[in-house]
């Protein structure tokens, strides 16, 4: 399968579209191959490996767009593919803020993305990884059952488009994750742990297993607790989730035509003079960088909220024309079916003075989240949440872990009341880098 | 297909395999996005391939392509059996599935009308006039999104049982998304309809159940308020109230979380687990989103009794969940693609009527919280602690609705909140169609209630 050449299936579609009456188009060939082990009970599961081709194909007429895709690339199929495209962009009617699509450009390669020890990765040698993941979380407590796994992916896609954008790019991605579950009676002691990056050498599997493990365990002997209003400290899993929404929300079309709560929040000031955010998709060895955008525009570093203001949105080409401003180089394409969307890449958060130790130990009463998602209506931007995994501080101290309790409120209340970000923080994938912060005050619903 | 399929399972079995299942994944399937009076965008898209399974050594090998050649399937046989091989040396259970007698069939689920039957040109026309219908339904109405979708799905399933069955699924959704404003409030109010059906799931289309309700819900939310928050009374509608269903204890019965101990209900079959008032079942035969009538390992479905009368008395099963629990497979098991090996599914899932009305539910009810309308929900199932977001809400006073509120939502203990369902009505509906995710995998599925009470569930509030 190395041998696969996606520029040639994709000419073959430009060649047939370059005769036609079409405005714009874009053409996109892709190959992936996959291996993972999983684990599921007592140890592991299942070996598999999956081969993949693709071709998606978007035509604009008269500003008016047709999308098709297939999982093949023989020239029959590759054919009619761009024939359903260019009948349905007849069809389509014309949107009003599209203004074209963007043209070539030049950048420095974006160094270390692809591990061609990834491409030789065996089965054999692949199920090491989940062994010594079981094996860490054995060392800690024996007699736990998991789930979980490891995989390892390599993909070339190549773009082409009708305003001479040509480039091909090739990538590797490994992930790790283990959740194991310990029982002591009708007492569960639970979580998870994972990591991820370019190459074998970003993940420590020993590691993500022990931690796991030892996560779990802290977990015995949880409590309701009562419904009050409290500091939350969340730990970088936790708060990455705020920052990835806000992020997320202020992203491309719909940051754009005003459909989340950040729509209206460019230049505004929105979190404590502390508070600076950067978007880094030219991170070297960084799995959320590359050296352009789905759309073939070069990556670059944005400072999104700096003094605690946000300065800008993360644009495509479309969400970019509206505004009438550049493209950020943000354009995002899930693969060869899906539309060209916008969103963030490396988001980096500025760490603070002082340490997470000190957070706790300054908080008299407070709840310590280790797992929730702080995710958002997108569109109101209130969230309501259940503490996953937490544990309830007092008097400066970590006592026991809390169960069904939740918290709720506006998450620009949650920006607002940030006062403490920690100097220490976790890397993820070696390009998003998330702090802990302690939120002043956060109204919980317990028993 | 089939013969290349029959070949597969024949040279697995020949090179050792002591299970060896090929399948054939097709799906075709056309959208049409409507934004604000604009048919902005037509979308087709065909994905097709091979998944090969195989148990060699006891251990499981999997794999799959959409090189559709003799040489792509081989190959993916070859990577299936390899990969078995590659982990027989480590310490696991042995992989082993149900003894299944054969089936040979094939299904072709019939439609009024058939989606490749209409052009598209006719559906633009359709969706706009139901698009249209929000957009104008008041100046607040800000931003309005219509989607449509219809796919068609054909399976074939070969193992080495001798099952050899295909089933050909169509199936239609349309969805409304509708954003309202007023200075800085921002709501939003979402409807679908979706169904194994054709497009005459559109024409049917009634815009005052439909894209109207999504506007008059956006424009509605506009002035309700934060809710309360602590333990309440809660009484959920038909799609809440299946999402509750599906959450808090559909996915605990899934045989694989059974078996792999990561379900909290492992240990409790025979046991009572639930008030008396509580009946679950998940039946595929069922017409609803998650309908069929084959799953992806060939097993004909049935419908399955998980709680009856409040005891436990069933799990979901796979084949392989079926051999290590003692339990019979009557069609769990589903793969998102042929990329993607079967794993245990819910289909169609519910809470069976009681015998009792909405309003005497209510009546019962000094002061709670009405729960109206789904967004997403999920569970942890090792710790049964469930949360399910909620599109809108009202106070419950002395027995009636009174303050509207928005973005609310509610978690629990599963074999709590079982326990405490106090009151079920008789006005079940089943119509939440929808993509559940697990283990990386999305599914058509399908779940629904009467109205029903649980006494005592945390409610997320803001006040």
């Amino acid at each position: 399968m190395k041998s696969v050449d996606l520029t040639i299936s994709a000419e073959k579609a430009v060649s047939i579209l370059s005769k036609l009456d079409v405005d714009f188009y874009d053409v996109v060939a892709s190959y992936s191959r996959s291996i993972s082990i999983s684990v599921y009970g007592r140890g592991i599961r299942e070996a598999s490996s999956r081969v993949d081709v693709g071709l998606g194909v978007r035509v604009f007429k008269n500003r008016s767009l047709g999308v098709a895709y297939t999982q093949s690339l023989e020239d029959d199929d590759v054919e009619a593919a761009v024939k359903r495209a260019v009948g349905y962009a007849r069809v389509a009617q014309p949107d009003p803020y599209f203004k074209g699509m963007p043209g070539p450009s030049t950048a420095p390669e974006v160094q270390g993305l692809c591990d061609k020890k990834i491409i030789d990765l065996t089965l054999e040698e692949a199920s090491l990884i989940p062994r010594s993941m079981i094996d860490a979380c054995e060392s800690v407590r024996r007699g736990g059952t998991y789930s979980g796994g490891f995989s390892a992916g390599h993909s070339k896609a190549c773009l082409i488009t009708s305003t001479g954008v040509h480039i091909d790019v090739e990538k590797t991605l490994v992930s790790a994750y283990i959740q194991p579950v310990y029982r002591d009676g009708s007492d569960v002691g639970s979580s998870y742990e994972f990591d991820y990056g370019i190459s074998l050498s970003d993940i420590d599997p020993y590691w993500i297993g022990s931690r796991a493990a030892q996560k779990a365990v802290e977990q015995f002997g949880s409590k309701k607790v009562r419904g009050e209003t409290l500091p939350l400290i969340l730990l970088p899993e936790s708060s990455g989730s705020i920052f990835s929404s806000l992020l997320s929300a202020a992203s491309g079309e719909q940051a754009a035509k005003g459909r989340t709560f950040a729509s209206k929040l460019l230049g505004k000031k929105i979190a404590p003079e502390d508070l600076e955010i950067v978007d880094d998709g030219t991170i070297p060895g960084a799995v959320a960088s590359s050296t352009y955008d789905g759309e073939g525009v070069p990556r670059r570093p944005v400072r999104v909220v700096e003094g605690g203001t946000m300065l800008t949105f993360l644009h495509n080409s479309y969400s970019a024309g509206i505004m009438n401003v550049e493209s950020t180089g943000h354009a995002t394409r899930g693969g060869y079916g899906t539309y060209v969307g916008a969103g963030p890449s490396n988001i980096r958060v500025r760490p603070g003075e002082g340490t997470l130790d000190e957070m706790i130990h300054e908080t008299g009463r407070g709840i310590l989240v280790v797992n929730a998602s702080f995710s958002p209506n997108m569109v109101s931007g209130e969230f309501s949440t259940t503490i996953d995994e937490g544990f309830l501080i007092e008097n400066g101290e970590r006592k026991h872990p809390v169960k069904n309790l939740m918290a709720g409120g506006h998450i620009l209340d949650i920006l607002r009341n940030i006062d403490l970000i920690s100097k220490e923080g976790r890397l993820f994938g070696k390009g998003h880098f998330f702090p802990a912060v302690r939120i002043r005050e956060v109204k919980l619903s317990g028993e | 297909m089939r013969e290349l399929l029959e070949f597969v399972v024949e040279r697995g079995v020949d090179g050792g395999a002591s299970f060896c299942e090929a399948r054939y994944f097709e799906e075709r399937a056309n959208s049409v996005s409507v934004e604000n009076g604009v048919a902005r965008a037509l979308s087709s898209g065909i994905l097709r391939g091979i998944g090969v399974r195989v148990i060699v050594n006891g251990r499981w090998g999997f794999a799959s392509t959409n090189l559709l050649s003799k040489e792509g399937a081989k190959r993916a046989l070859r990577d299936a059996v390899s990969g078995a091989k590659s982990i027989t040396a480590h310490v696991s259970e042995e992989a082993k599935v149900f003894e299944a007698k054969p089936s040979t069939d094939t299904v072709v689920h019939d439609v009024k009308m058939k989606p490749e039957d209409i052009s598209p040109e006719e559906k633009v026309k359709r969706i706009l006039e139901i698009e249209r219908d929000a957009r104008t339904f008041s100046d607040r109405v800000k931003d309005t999104l219509v989607t449509y979708r219809d796919v068609i799905t054909r399976i074939i399933v070969c193992n080495s049982f001798r099952t050899l069955v295909e089933e050909v699924t169509p199936r239609t959704i349309i969805s409304c998304r509708v954003i309202a404003k007023e200075g800085d409030n921002m709501q939003e109010g979402y409807e679908s309809i979706g169904n194994v059906a054709g497009y005459e799931l559109v024409e049917g289309v009634e815009p005052e159940n439909f894209s109207i309700k999504a506007a008059r819900k956006a424009v509605s939310l506009l002035g309700a308020n934060a809710p309360p928050r602590g333990m309440f009374s809660v009484v959920v509608d038909s799609k809440v109230g299946g999402l509750f269903i599906h959450e808090a204890i559909g996915h605990n019965s899934e045989g694989d979380h059974v078996f792999s101990g990561q379900s909290i209900i492992a240990d409790k079959i025979g046991q009572k687990i639930a008030s008396e008032h509580v009946t679950i079942i998940d039946d595929p035969t069922r017409q609803g989103y998650g309908h069929f009538i084959y799953d992806h390992e060939g097993t004909r479905a049935k419908p399955h009794i998980i709680i009856k009368d409040g005891v436990l008395v069933g799990f979901l099963h796979s084949l392989e969940s079926a051999a290590k629990l003692g339990g019979v497979p009557e069609g769990s098991a589903r793969a998102q693609s042929h990329h993607h090996p079967p794993i245990v599914r819910m289909s169609n899932t519910f809470l069976a009527p009681g015998d009792m009305t909405a309003e005497e539910i209510f009546e019962d009810v000094d002061y709670g919280v009405y729960l109206s309308g789904s967004q997403y929900g999920y569970v942890e199932c090792q710790k049964g602690q469930f949360t399910c977001k909620v599109e809108e809400a009202w106070l419950i006073e002395k027995g009636e609705l009174t303050e509207h509120l928005r973005d609310v939502a509610v978690s629990g203990l599963t074999l709590e909140a079982l326990k405490n369902i106090s009151a079920v009505g008789r006005d079940l509906r089943i119509g939440m169609p929808g993509m559940c995710g697990k283990s990386g995998q999305g599914m058509y599925v399908d779940a629904g209630a009467p109205h029903f009470r649980i006494d005592g569930l945390v409610v997320g509030g803001r006040r």
